[in-house]
């Protein structure tokens, strides 16, 4: 595919709002997970997660509509403020009938669906806000966004589970070589720390419960894990052709330059055991980049901290790149913040494309003693210099969705 | 608490409205942009002060504010 340009960056995570914040507090390797404290999540197994700090500071969303929206939505309209902003896009000059909106989550807003349907079950009808009908649903913070901007072009949001936004970027890229839009609002947001949406990441059985020991407890690849902490927050970009980018004089962080997404079909919950159509869909999206497997310098990982999800996500590269793999860097930077399931993904494009900029790759931290069946370079604990011209990302969803993308340095 | 009081306690809690900017006399829709679930949510609070509930053609867009009053009145709301 041709490649599409990443011109704006904007984030809103538990490891910082804005890409420098986030981007230092990355490097570092700081933790950013911590005891839930927003609810009483005493009888829950997992009780740990990263929350978003300071978002008022950044908002200028006013609290008439705040009443209205969901916390997800008020993140993405933060960080696609941020994202609008660091592309120096000028939306007074553009045609927004050629605008979209691509974006990704995988619970929707459950903050405010969960406290109306209390209320409706203890109040009746009456007891719930009209605001229900708009703020819960996965496509809320893509009408937001419209509304505020006034943006009108091809807009979609993708829901698959943990490899949401990731699609979201990856479709936005396809549209945009089919020249439906002029630019696209790209990425995701989550908001699952909520009582019902922990409840259902809980009961998947994917969570760690290493409540004690926050900081510690999200260790991929690391033999002593037991899943994934659980986190909030929204990643956005900016895409256009780099001939647009160019036309107007924006910096190009790094281009989009091919996707891969298959599924495995074998489980509701686990991918499957061998990580076959995993495997297929990173030569899926090499195939569709024009790069072999010895062109590729850095994967960022999905990193699920599972048994099964750290052997299989290996095993899959293993069999791809074969004898390149120990000269492959990888890593899961958001062991740091914990996982933002539908939203993860665009935060790890943002992370790469920040590890490109920076020639620095971020670490998977608390991987102190790796699985034996886990044996790439997963830069352990702390960041590495490197160049990086060209990368992978790799997301997974629950049952088995599997999405690839690929990155190239821009220059 | 008298209806015009009753309803400008409303447009604070639902549109974020001092009294000093509610405009009487303009329709509410062009005034201040009231969108169909704000109206809802402001008939339901005015439920619960009042008693009774306000029909979708007693709170419309295209009503000012102090048409809203004149109906509160006309149904008893004192």
């Amino acid at each position: 595919m041709n490649k599409i340009a990443i011109s704006g960056l904007g984030v809103v995570s538990p490891s910082g709002i804005d890409k420098r914040k986030f981007w230092a507090n990355i490097k570092s390797g700081q933790s950013a997970v911590e005891k839930i404290e927003r609810f009483d999540a005493s009888r829950y197994t997992s009780r740990i997660a990263g929350h978003v700090r300071e978002l008022d500071a950044y908002s200028n969303v006013s609290s008439r509509l705040l009443k209205k929206i969901d916390l997800f939505s008020h993140m993405a309209l933060v960080a696609s403020e941020l994202a609008i902003n660091d592309a120096g896009l000028d939306l007074s000059k553009e045609n927004l009938e050629r605008a979209g909106i691509f974006m990704g989550n995988a619970i929707g807003g459950w903050l405010y669906g969960e406290t109306e349907l209390r209320d409706l079950y203890i109040e009746g009808r009456e007891g719930v806000s009209p605001f229900m009908a708009s703020a819960w649903f996965p496509a809320a913070p893509q009408g937001q966004v419209s509304i505020r901007y006034g943006l009108k072009g091809y807009s979609k949001t993708i829901v698959a589970d943990r490899a949401s936004s990731l699609m979201a970027i990856a479709y936005a890229a396809r549209n945009l070589n089919r020249d439906k839009n002029d630019f696209i609002i790209a990425g995701g947001m989550e908001a699952p720390v909520t009582p019902y949406a922990l409840l259902c990441c809980q009961t998947s059985g994917v969570l760690t419960q290493q409540n004690d020991t926050p900081q510690t407890a999200y260790r991929p690849y690391d033999k002593n894990r037991d899943g994934f902490a659980i986190a909030e927050g929204a990643g956005i970009v900016i895409m256009e052709s780099p001939e647009r980018a160019a036309q107007r004089g924006a910096e190009v962080y790094a281009n989009v330059i091919g996707f891969g997404t298959t599924t495995d079909g074998v489980d509701r919950i686990e991918p499957a055991e061998d990580g076959v159509q995993l495997a297929r869909a990173i030569t899926i999206a090499l195939d569709n980049a024009g790069l072999k497997p010895t062109d590729i310098d850095y994967i960022c990982l999905d990193g699920a901290a599972t048994r099964i999800g750290d052997i299989t996500e290996t095993r899959a590269i293993r069999s791809v790149f074969n004898g390149h793999s120990d000269q492959l860097i990888c890593s899961a930077p958001k062991s740091i913040y914990g996982n933002l399931l539908g939203a993860t993904g665009a935060v790890d494009v943002i992370t790469t494309v920040l590890a490109m900029q920076n020639d620095t790759v971020p670490p998977t931290i608390n991987l102190n003693e790796p699985d034996p069946e886990c044996d790439l370079n997963y830069c352990a604990n702390t960041a590495q210099s490197r160049e990086i011209n060209n990368a992978l990302v790799i997301n997974r969803g629950r049952g088995g969705i599997n999405c690839v993308l690929v990155l190239q340095k821009a220059g | 608490m008298n209806p015009e009081e009753a309803l400008k306690t409303k447009f604070n809690e639902v549109l974020d409205l001092k009294p000093e900017e509610i405009v009487l006399d303009q329709p509410i829709g062009e005034a201040h942009d009231v969108d169909s679930t704000e109206l809802v949510e402001i008939s339901v609070g005015l439920k619960k002060d009042y008693g009774f509930q306000l029909s979708d053609n007693d709170l419309k867009k295209t009503h000012t504010f102090n048409d809203i009053v004149e109906i509160l009145k006309t149904k008893g709301a004192t």
